[in-house]
């Protein structure tokens, strides 16, 4: 655009620039070149310094405005004595100038110069706009990530008393994943797993484990089977490169054993009632998504407990986080504030002291930390089990098993040796057991009397195992190991499990009868009466007394092989 | 951090400095591509002689070049692993599927 006041000017300087190439616009002063700018957008703006109505550095300050991120070069064609006017103006934005008489080579060489300027501005403000672009699907992929860890991390389910978390992520989005859930049999199982790296690619790394996490342990799988399952899903979705390390921890306060398979994360901590390390469970795995399952040893450590105390595990973000002077927070400071902290929340005593460790410096891996305790109810367990072991939960003399009517439904399975040697039959069983609309709200009691009387039928019926191996020291892994070795050897063993819904009065009945093909036992010498107190041993009896607990009746039939329980589902409240 | 190349007859060894991590990333398959396109060599060596630091990402770079290595039927093997290096090497069991030496 060229603006002038004087027509020969004007006219001389656009057809010099039309002469060039470009395409000219004239304004004859500063109000009318605002208007045409405004209409047309020019490239450029060639501009007399006096013009009536507006000045020059006057439109020059309000293009300017105008045009805000987008850069408009403005040279002014100047006079002899407007040197101050002019200074003002370039002062106050504007670009260049060139003095009048017009030298036109000057004005040529200028209008190239700022030819490649602008080119280099358009190209900068594109790729920034293109980078803006992109920051902007990132964070909204961010959002649609996080959202959807939120939704399958659950964070619900990590609200137990039984341990308190931190999870601190380096980004918006942490690498490192906890997950928590109970099995039917409340058993606790806590998920740590770290994938690598950190933000979006992490997280992504990690999700694929929560899935079979979560249904396996609500089906009541062992550790090792949802180990399994986890490492096969990792290595099916994730590419070659990518792996994730894992610790999962199970904690069963029924039967007083902590499960922990550690493939990659730090050592977990084991500490006693005092706060004291009793034991360290350190990685012994490749971690989740290198190597086939079948390669993996997905043997968990087994620690057996009588006494309370604490498991600690954490992701290596946490214990490798670095101060100002480059300093590491470590094992022993976590562990001695641990110890030292009398406050309710040992978890918020870590924060409030990594925190002061760090002094102002961001930890630059995620961090996470799991406290979980163990041993804790066990007074309050033994007490529950022993008040309902002597007055069942529902009096059997209140049951008028007269209205005991029709079956509505039947599920019946039959295992031989091959069978039992790899079907997971509780879990398999729990998984039809969820779907009836009687059962769902006491899947826990279920899946407790099928397991125990399932374990009685295969230990006791047909591998002939004897329950008093279990109190000797170390005795049961002697146990396992044996029962795993007869197992093996098993030729003709039978089990048959009938699952049958009996009409009761306006509600259903359940009953589960169970029977092997073994020799049986004597239950009339060793349960001579009602009362559970005769069963000689307290590990061996604590079986058959939940079952006692739980159920109205329970009928030893023939042999000892057979056995026939009525369970009556307390009312859906 | 940038990789240096040492050939002696059929062994290729690469020789890392400093911080291993996802910043060395691009040097780090610069390196071993070439490594792997040269057919004189059969064993290729990974030393960590100079490497202080190594972090998860680095190991996946490991477990891709593992791969890598196999499909050209060449062997390998990290060396020089000590301190850090090694105790990383170890929590991740990584002695499993990789010769450590």
């Amino acid at each position: 655009m060229v603006v002038d006041d004087t027509e020969a000017i004007l006219l001389l300087i656009s057809r010099f620039v039309e002469a060039l190439g470009h395409s000219a616009l004239v304004a004859r002063n500063g109000q009318q070149a605002l208007e045409v700018w405004r209409e047309e957008q020019p490239d450029l703006v060639l501009m007399d310094v006096m013009m009536p109505v507006m000045s020059g550095p006057e439109a020059a300050v309000q293009i300017k405005a105008e045009a805000g991120a987008t850069w408009v070069p403005i040279v002014f064609v100047t006079g002899v004595g407007e040197e101050n006017a002019l200074a003002d103006a370039i002062e106050r934005g504007a670009d260049d100038y060139i003095n009048k008489p017009v030298n036109f080579r000057v004005l040529e060489a200028k209008l190239k110069a700022f030819g490649r300027t602008l080119d280099l501005n358009r190209k900068v403000r594109d790729q920034s706009k293109t980078l803006a672009d992109y920051y902007e699907r990132a964070e909204e992929e961010k959002r649609v990530v996080r959202h959807l860890m939120e939704q399958m991390v659950n964070s619900e389910r990590l609200a137990d008393p039984q341990f308190e978390y931190w999870l601190s992520p380096a980004e918006s989005l942490s690498g490192d994943l906890i997950a928590a859930a109970r099995t039917p049999g409340q058993a606790l199982h806590i998920l740590l797993a770290d994938g690598i790296g950190h933000g979006l690619t992490a997280a992504l790394n990690v999700l694929p484990l929560t899935q079979p996490f979560y249904s396996m342990t609500e089906k009541g799988y062992s550790i090792t089977d949802i180990l399994f399952e986890m490492n096969a899903k990792v290595r099916q979705v994730l590419p070659i490169g990518r792996f994730v390390c894992v610790s999962l921890i199970s904690i069963d306060e029924v039967s007083g054993t902590i499960e922990i398979w550690n493939a990659g994360m730090p050592p977990i901590q084991i500490l006693g009632a005092d706060k004291s390390v009793l034991r360290i469970c350190s990685s012994s795995n490749l971690p989740l998504g290198i190597v086939p399952s079948h390669s993996l040893d997905l043997v968990p450590e087994r620690i057996y407990y009588k006494d309370a105390g604490y498991i600690v595990a954490y992701s290596d973000g946490l214990v490798e986080a670095r101060n100002s002077s480059q300093s590491e927070y470590g094992l022993h400071s976590l562990l001695s504030i641990i110890q030292s902290t009398s406050a309710s929340s040992v978890i918020e005593s870590v924060q409030a002291n990594l925190l002061e460790f760090l002094a102002g410096e961001q930890h630059h891996d995620d961090v996470s930390l799991v406290v979980a305790r163990f041993g804790l109810n066990e007074t309050e367990l033994q007490a529950k089990l022993d008040v309902e072991s002597a007055k069942p939960a529902q009096q059997a003399s209140n049951i008028d098993f007269n209205q005991v009517g029709e079956c509505n439904w039947r599920y019946s399975l039959i295992l031989s040796a091959e069978e039992l040697r790899y079907v997971n039959t509780i879990p398999f069983m729990m998984s039809f057991v969820k779907e009836i609309k009687s059962l769902t709200h006491v899947q826990s009691d279920v899946f407790l009397i099928l397991t125990e009387l399932f374990v009685n039928a295969v230990d006791h019926g047909l591998l002939r195992l004897d329950s008093k191996i279990k109190t000797q020291a170390d005795g049961m892994e002697v146990y396992l190991a044996q029962r795993a070795e007869r197992l093996l050897e098993l030729q003709d063993g039978r089990i048959e499990i009938d699952l049958m819904g009996l009409r009761y009065k306006d509600s259903e009945m359940l009953k589960i009868r169970v029977k092997d093909n073994g020799p049986g036992f004597d239950w009339g010498a060793t349960f001579s009466s009602n009362d559970s107190h005769s069963i000689p041993s307290a590990t061996f009896g604590r079986g058959i007394a939940l079952i006692r607990a739980l159920s109205v009746k329970v009928q030893f039939i023939g042999l000892g092989n057979e056995v026939e329980i009525y369970y009556l589902p307390k009312s859906n409240t | 951090m940038t990789p240096t190349v040492q050939i002696e007859g059929s062994v290729g060894r690469v020789i890392l400095s400093g911080q291993f991590d996802f910043s060395a990333h691009r040097e780090f398959r610069q390196v071993c591509e070439s490594i792997i396109a040269n057919p004189d060599i059969k064993e290729v060596l990974v030393d960590f002689q100079n490497v202080n630091y190594l972090d998860s990402s680095a190991l996946g770079m490991l477990l891709l070049l593992k791969e890598k290595i196999a499909a050209a039927s060449k062997t390998l093997a990290l060396v020089n692993c000590r301190d850090t290096v090694k105790q990383v090497l170890e929590i991740a069991c990584f002695g499993k599927i990789f010769t450590i030496r």
